[in-house]
């Protein structure tokens, strides 16, 4: 019957072929916008690193060592802490796994100078590569003997690696970073977290960032005159703002990140954090109430506004589209049905049950919201590529994925039976002796 | 009226849709229309430039560790302004379209209390010569104040200033801004700059600040002490080459200042419309966006609304042809058809404006929107209303042809 129908339905859009095309098209429209602003969405609020940034929790606290009063831009406690307050808070491994960083962009060469590259990367206090799941290709992350002698290693990326050495293994050779060679003791794949989440003070308006290529210890970049891309919070009044400065000692601007698996190690971390923070206050350190709180990944992307206003914007703007269109090819749809009228009235006098005509008038409209999938999928792919020649931050989280593809396929059949279900019961409800009558 | 409004009621199904459409699209093209008005303002407003073909901007320039001291700066600026075919050269703190780096204050009078939120403060020496300011009234600055030295940025400290005229306009409402004191920011000790002069336009280089906002700017004389991030202005004299120019000024910057820069960061010499048509580009494509969002709405619904009259006025053939076969007019059908329309759309509009206005509050409360402001709703009201009549015009010329004879008939 089914098979019928569907024969039935194809014959029924040759008819009538401006309407039809009107019809598709309109659907077609309206899921392309939909399914363009939902990839945006989608790429840009979606897990930084997956199965990883869910665990990772924050903290802030206002941790002035001056009064500060009419600062307008300070508004609430922000992430940065010195690097002795850092250490602390690292060194007591109160939470499952924990590490202080800063992002850093640098020039690194070979010893010698000849091949060199601008590359962006964190300095760390602690172990990075396994708490952030960055996959080590070769070598091995840094140990904490290594960390607290402030030894001069680094781990690279193969990216880094190929264009300072000719080739991926670049283990236990030297990267000339400011002053000092750093011995090279890993190499890990391309990597970058999906968004930026890490460090956003530094990353503002650019929430896809770029591959992250070293990750060196903290002390011994600063010993080498390696400092974080802006100095951070160093004190009272004005800051003097200042790049690439490894003059940091009177700064806060390193981040503090914990892995936390349950929620009761999050209130335990948490506990620990509000007893150092008022411990300084208390000793006089920290001249303002500390407040120190815990954010987790999300939560601290939206207070951060990572994602753009304007992409939520646009989603709710496509999705008021996709309904406005829905409305139009109902009330188009309702017209072409009830037009057709004495054929159902027929139909209905020749035994037909209601439940099969409205089966039947589903199978044709469900056909017709295929068609506007279809016809959305160059559509689709049109519309990513006009956000992509925008000159806007987030334009490279347009680019079609196989699930994109999925959603679209699903979308289209949802939008095209929903919007037959109205018209569909109009017309099957008359009863057939008044249509004969009426025909 | 009675035969209009009875219909519709007896068959509600085509008219409510009708309603549900336009409602929808009144909702979304008010929005739309007003989030492109937002986005038209940095577009639009005069940024009060003079000759901008003859002006270099040299920008994107940071310093690597600690900043540069002034008289380093003003060393360079004295470098660019020897070059031949320079008729002017300023450094300052930030300028137009320069986004990197904004300094923006709470202007404050001093008088009346009246608050500015977020007006954007320029501060660098000659400003009013090589950016080609209009000066409506007042004086441009002193050789005395143009040599002061801060020992911050110079946001703190007092001294005089040069404001828009939209910035006196909102500050002093009585037309006399000249010798008022404007406070920035509302501390006890917040610095004092007594206005000076007042020029025709000049615009933020804060553009998402609510719309009426980036024509209210402060020029403050001397260069910015402790600033990493300078941004050098040079005029070229009339006939001289501007590309010429351009380049000396790249070479002199590079020359000058090229060891001390950031790594990685190529400063930017640019011409100044080219660094407006790249601060703004993101403005550009947000209207484009926008407007054919709004065009699309519009002929998705003029469609929609054509599709469905055409088909309830066919559905009435017979009772057109009846009335008609009475009496009636042809004009007297279309009118009515017409009438009809207008009510239906009318209803439509009506929930449509409720809905805009409700959106837009729930917007305001979630994202950094201003008020939809009122003159949007009656002017998407009379859009949609000629929309329906547009849709309607085809399918009641066609039921006013319909012949008396076809109420005879069995159709």
């Amino acid at each position: 019957m089914f098979d019928y129908y569907l024969r039935l339905a194809l014959r029924r859009c040759r008819q009538n072929l401006a309407v039809v095309g009107l019809l598709v098209l309109t659907m077609a429209i309206g899921i392309a916008s939909t399914m363009t602003a939902m990839t945006i969405f989608g790429a840009l609020a979606g897990e930084p690193l997956p199965g990883i940034s869910p665990q990772l929790y924050v903290a802030t606290m206002d941790a002035r060592e001056a009064v500060d009063k009419d600062n307008p831009d300070y508004k609430q406690p922000d992430s940065y802490l010195k690097l002795g307050d850092a250490k602390a808070l690292v060194d007591a491994h109160r939470a499952r796994q924990q590490l202080a960083l800063a992002q850093s962009y640098i020039e690194a060469s070979n010893p010698d100078g000849k091949q060199s590259d601008q590359v962006t990367g964190f300095m760390v206090y602690g172990e990075p590569l396994g708490m952030l799941g960055v996959p080590l290709r070769y070598g091995r992350p840094w140990t904490a003997q290594e960390l607290a002698a402030r030894a001069p290693v680094v781990v690279i990326d193969s990216d880094l690696a190929q264009k300072l050495f000719g080739s991926e293994n670049a283990v236990g050779r030297g990267v000339l970073m400011g002053k000092q060679v750093f011995r090279v003791i890993g190499v890990t794949a391309p990597w970058k977290p999906h968004t930026t989440f890490l460090d956003l003070p530094r990353n503002q308006g650019d929430p896809l960032g770029s591959n992250e290529q070293f990750f060196v210890p903290a002390e011994a970049a600063l010993a080498a005159g390696v400092g974080p891309l802006t100095s951070g919070e160093c004190g009272k009044g004005a800051p003097v703002i200042s790049f690439q400065s490894a003059e940091v000692r009177h700064c806060r601007w390193l981040e503090v990140w914990t892995r936390l698996d349950t929620p009761a190690q999050v209130a335990g971390w948490r506990a620990f954090l509000a007893g150092y923070a008022d411990a300084q206050h208390a000793a006089g350190r920290y001249v303002y109430p500390p407040q120190p709180k815990l954010y987790g990944t999300r939560a601290w992307m939206t207070l951060n506004h990572v994602v753009p206003d304007d992409v939520r914007l646009n989603l709710m703007l496509a999705g008021a589209f996709l309904l406005l269109c829905m409305v139009n090819v109902a009330g188009l749809l309702a017209a072409r049905f009830l037009r057709r009228q004495a054929d159902v009235a027929i139909r209905r006098a020749l035994g037909a049950s209601k439940r099969t005509v409205f089966v039947q008038h589903i199978v044709e409209t469900g056909v017709l919201g295929l068609a506007g999938g279809v016809l959305a999928l160059p559509l689709t792919g049109l519309g990513l590529w006009i956000v992509r020649m925008q000159p806007v931050s987030y334009s490279e989280a347009a680019r079609f994925s196989p699930g994109v593809f999925g959603v679209l396929l699903l979308l289209s059949l949802a939008v095209g039976l929903l919007v037959g279900v109205l018209p569909a019961w109009r017309v099957c409800r008359q009863p057939p002796a008044l249509q004969i009558k009426v025909a | 009226m009675r035969h209009v409004v009875n219909p519709l009621l007896r068959h509600r199904l085509m008219p409510l849709l009708v309603v549900l459409q336009v409602a929808l699209a009144c909702a979304i093209a008010c929005n739309a229309l007003f989030l492109l008005q937002q986005k038209l303002v940095p577009i639009l407003t005069p940024d009060g430039i003079g000759a901008p073909d003859r002006l270099v901007m040299a920008w994107n320039i940071a310093s690597r560790g600690k900043p540069w001291p002034t008289s380093r700066l003003l060393e360079v600026r004295q470098a660019l302004r020897a070059l031949p075919g320079v008729s002017a050269a300023s450094v300052a703190g930030s300028l137009p379209m320069e986004t990197n780096a904004q300094m923006n204050g709470e202007a404050i009078a001093e008088d009346t209390r009246i608050k500015a939120d977020d007006a954007a403060v320029y501060i660098g020496a000659d400003l009013v010569d090589t950016l080609g300011l209009q000066l409506v009234a007042g004086r441009d600055f002193s050789a005395e104040e143009q040599a002061i030295q801060y020992h911050g940025m110079g946001i703190n400290d007092s001294g005089p200033t040069i404001i828009t005229r939209a910035l006196a306009h909102r500050l002093f409402p009585d037309g006399h801004a000249l010798g008022k004191v404007i406070r920035i920011g509302d501390a006890a000790d917040a610095a004092h700059r007594t206005v000076v002069g007042v020029v025709q336009h000049l615009m933020s280089n804060k553009f998402d600040a609510d719309g009426g906002n980036v024509d209210y700017t402060m020029l403050f004389p001397g260069v910015p002490g402790d600033w990493p991030m300078p941004v050098f202005a040079v005029r070229a004299a009339p006939g001289a080459d501007v590309e010429r120019v351009r380049k000396a000024v790249k070479d002199t910057i590079h020359r000058e200042l090229g060891n001390q820069l950031i790594q990685g960061f190529e400063p930017s010499i640019q011409m100044y419309g080219d660094m407006r048509a790249h601060a703004l580009a993101k403005f550009r494509a947000a209207v484009w966006l926008l407007a054919g969002v709004s065009v699309v709405v519009l002929v998705v619904t003029l469609a929609g609304i054509m599709g469905l009259t055409g088909y309830w006025v066919q559905q009435r053939t017979r009772q057109i042809g009846i009335r008609r076969a009475l009496g009636a007019r042809r004009h007297h059908i279309l009118r009515e058809l017409q009438l009809e329309n207008l009510l239906v759309v009318g209803a439509g509009v009506l929930l449509g404006l409720a809905c805009a206005y409700g959106i837009n509050l729930w917007l305001m409360r979630h994202y950094e929107l201003t008020r939809l402001s009122w003159p949007y709703l009656p002017f998407g009201a009379a859009l949609m209303l000629l929309l329906g009549q547009l849709a309607v015009l085809s399918p009641a010329l066609r039921a006013s042809r319909v012949p008396p004879v076809v109420a005879t008939r069995s159709v």
